[in-house]
C-alpha cells in the first residue's frame, strides 16, 4: 500500500470557512442570552487540563457536545517580564527573554539583541550571523517537533497508545539539545547571543555531531509521516477541523504557520531578511486549506526545509570574528543609545518581534515582546463555537501555544 | 525602508503627514487613518504597545500608544498617539479585530484607557488587581493587595 506523505497538499475542503459572529456582538458574558432556559453546560477547560498546552482556561458554553460560545482568560502564567526587563541593564535581558517561548529560546534571544542591535547601530560579524542562522534553524526543528509529539498526544489512543509519537519525536528533540549542550553549555537556556554576536563559537566535533543528528532526523520524518499522516483516524480528526479565515487571522495578528497555511505567502526569513537569510534560498511551503491538518503539513514541510538548510550551513560558515563589541563583563557596562526600534524575526510560531524604548542609558525604558502565540490565542472565540470539545482540543493543538510567551 | 508611493500620497493628502517611523497622530484622527491604511491594503495588525511617561516641567503625565500594520508581505507602517493620564484614546477594535485583546493588555499593564472598546477588562493580571504593574511610577519592591 502506498504511504501517504505531507509533501503533496490534501484537497481543501469544499466551501468558504465559514464566518463567526464577533464574540463581542453578543452580549458579553451573560449567560442568559445563550441560554434562557438554562439547557447549556458551562465548562472550564483548563487551566490545569494536559490539551491546553500550560495554563490557560477557557469558558465554554456547551449544548450537548457543541460549544456555543468560548471566553478565553490568560494571565496564569504571567510573570511580568516587560516589568523586569525595565529594572535589568541590556546584558541581563537575554536569560530572561529565554524564558518567554522555553521552546525555542535561541530565537527569543536572536530577537531582543537583534533590536537592542538596531538600537545602537552595531554591525554584527558575518561568521556571527551565520551562527546565529544555524542555531535558529537548528532550533526551529527542535521545537517543531515537540509540537509534533504534544499535537499526536492531544489525540491520544487514536494514533497507536497514548504517548508514543510523543516518545518518538522527544527522543530526536534530546539530541538537538545535546548539540546545544555541547555548542553554549545549556540544553535549554544558552544566553549565547548578545549585543553585537554571540559568546560562544562552536566547538570541535560539532559539525559532525550536528550532521549525524539531524540526518538522522531526516530519515525519521518519514516514520513520522507513516505513524501519523498516514493514519486514516488522524485524517478524519483532522481534516476540516478548526479552519481559519486568512481575513481574520490577518486582523488578528496571526502569523507563521498558521498563516502559511491559510494560504498567506508571508515569511519574513524571505522577505525581510534578517541575519544570514538574506544570502540563503528559502522554500516557504503553503497551504490553502486552513485546517488543523494544513497546519500538520505546513510544519512538516518547514521542519525539512529547516533540516535541509541546517545540513547546508554546517559545512559553510565564513571564518572570522563572533563578536562586533568587547566581550562585557559588568552588567551595567554597556550603555545604548537613546531612541526607539521595532525588530522581529519569524520564530517557530510567526513574528516574534521586540519593540524597546530607549533612554541612552543601561537600561531600555521599556521594551515590549511581540509574542506570536499571543494573538493565535486570540483565534479561540473564533474557532470554537460550532465545534465539538473533541475538535477544540485538536484545534488548539494546532495552533500550537507556548502559554510562557502567550502570558509573559 | 523606503515609503511606498501610495501610502506616501495617503498621508501626505489624506492626513497632512510626512512619512516616518512611527508617525504621530492626533487622537482624534487615529481610527480614520487605521480605516484608510486598511483601505489600501493593510490588513496585518501586527502590535499595539504602550510605554508612560511621567510628568515633567513641558509635559504632563501622559503615555504613548503605537500601532504597527503590515501590508504583506513587505511593506509596513506605524503610528503613535499621546494620551494625557486620564483621558482616552478611541479603540481601533472597529477597524481590526486584533486590537481586543492587545489594548486590553495595554490597558491592563500600562493604564491607558481605549475609549469604545467592546470589553476592557484586565487580561493578565487578576480582576482584583490594584494599579498598573509597567507605570514608571509602580515601584517593583512594593507589595500588593491581595499578594501582600
Amino acid at each position: 500500500m502506498a504511504v501517504a506523505h505531507s509533501e503533496e497538499a490534501h484537497e481543501a475542503p469544499a466551501g468558504p470557512v465559514p464566518t463567526v459572529v464577533r464574540p463581542w456582538a453578543d452580549p458579553y458574558l451573560d449567560p442568559e442570552t445563550y441560554d434562557p432556559e438554562g439547557d447549556l453546560m458551562v465548562m472550564n477547560l483548563g487551566p490545569q487540563h494536559p490539551s491546553t498546552h500550560g495554563v490557560f482556561r477557557v469558558k465554554l458554553w456547551l449544548d450537548g457536545e457543541v460549544c456555543v460560545k468560548a471566553v478565553p482568560y490568560p494571565g496564569y502564567l504571567h510573570r511580568g517580564v516587560e516589568k523586569l526587563c525595565e529594572k535589568l541593564t541590556y546584558v541581563q535581558i537575554p536569560p530572561i527573554v529565554d524564558k518567554n517561548d522555553y521552546v525555542s529560546p535561541y530565537i527569543n534571544e536572536l530577537a531582543v539583541n537583534m533590536a537592542f542591535e538596531q538600537l545602537n547601530a552595531v554591525e554584527v560579524p558575518r561568521r556571527s550571523q551565520y551562527l546565529r542562522t544555524l542555531g535558529a534553524e537548528m532550533q526551529r526543528v527542535g521545537s517543531h517537533l515537540l509540537w509534533l509529539g504534544t499535537f499526536a498526544m492531544d489525540m491520544g489512543g487514536a494514533l497507536g497508545g497514548g504517548a508514543s509519537a510523543f516518545m518518538h519525536t522527544f527522543r530526536e528533540r534530546e539530541t538537538i539539545l545535546d548539540c546545544f549542550e555541547l555548542w553554549t553549555g545549556a540544553r535549554f537556556h544558552y544566553n549565547t547571543l548578545t549585543v553585537g554576536g554571540s559568546r560562544h563559537d562552536v566547538p570541535a566535533g560539532f559539525a559532525e555531531m550536528v550532521r549525524r543528528t539531524y540526518e538522522t532526523i531526516r530519515a525519521r520524518t518519514i516514520e513520522y509521516d507513516e505513524l501519523i499522516y498516514d493514519n486514516a483516524i488522524f485524517r478524519s480528526r483532522t481534516e476540516g477541523v478548526g479552519r481559519v479565515d486568512a481575513k481574520l487571522a490577518m486582523e488578528l495578528g496571526v502569523s507563521g504557520p498558521i498563516l502559511r497555511a491559510s494560504g498567506i505567502d508571508w515569511d519574513l526569513r524571505r522577505d525581510r531578511p534578517y541575519a544570514a537569510y538574506g544570502e540563503l534560498k528559502i522554500n516557504v511551503p503553503v497551504r490553502s486549506a486552513g485546517d488543523s491538518l494544513a497546519r500538520y503539513e505546513v510544519r512538516m514541510a518547514e521542519m525539512r526545509e529547516s533540516i535541509r538548510l541546517v545540513l547546508d550551513l554546517i559545512d559553510g560558515i565564513p571564518e572570522g570574528p563572533i563578536c562586533a563589541l568587547k566581550p562585557v563583563k559588568l552588567p551595567g557596562a554597556f550603555k545604548g543609545k537613546a531612541g526607539q526600534a521595532y525588530v522581529a524575526v519569524d520564530g517557530p510560531r510567526g513574528e516574534l518581534g521586540t519593540w524597546v524604548i530607549a533612554d541612552g542609558t543601561e537600561r531600555a525604558y521599556r521594551l515590549k515582546i511581540r509574542p506570536p502565540s499571543y494573538h493565535a490565542m486570540a483565534l479561540i472565540p473564533y474557532l470554537a463555537p460550532g465545534s465539538t470539545l473533541s475538535d477544540i482540543i485538536v484545534t488548539l493543538g494546532s495552533l500550537d501555544p507556548i502559554l510562557g510567551e502567550v502570558d509573559r | 525602508m523606503s515609503t511606498p508611493d501610495d501610502l506616501a500620497s495617503l498621508l501626505r493628502e489624506g492626513f497632512d503627514l510626512e512619512p516616518a517611523d512611527p508617525l504621530t497622530v492626533d487622537r482624534s484622527r487615529v481610527v480614520e487613518l487605521a480605516r484608510s491604511l486598511k483601505g489600501i491594503g493593510f490588513e496585518y495588525f501586527s502590535y499595539c504597545a504602550a510605554a508612560h511617561y511621567p510628568a515633567t516641567d513641558a509635559d504632563p503625565d501622559r503615555t504613548v500608544v503605537e500601532y504597527r500594520l503590515r501590508r504583506l508581505p513587505r511593506d509596513e507602517v506605524a503610528f503613535r498617539v499621546w494620551v494625557p493620564t486620564g483621558e482616552s484614546t478611541p479603540s481601533l477594535c472597529g477597524v481590526f479585530a486584533g486590537a481586543d485583546w492587545q489594548e486590553r493588555e495595554q490597558y491592563d499593564l500600562v493604564g491607558t484607557v481605549f475609549a469604545d472598546h467592546p470589553d476592557l477588562r484586565r487580561i493578565m493580571l487578576p480582576e482584583d488587581w490594584e494599579g498598573h504593574p509597567l507605570r514608571r511610577d509602580y515601584a517593583i519592591d512594593t507589595r500588593h493587595h491581595p499578594w501582600r
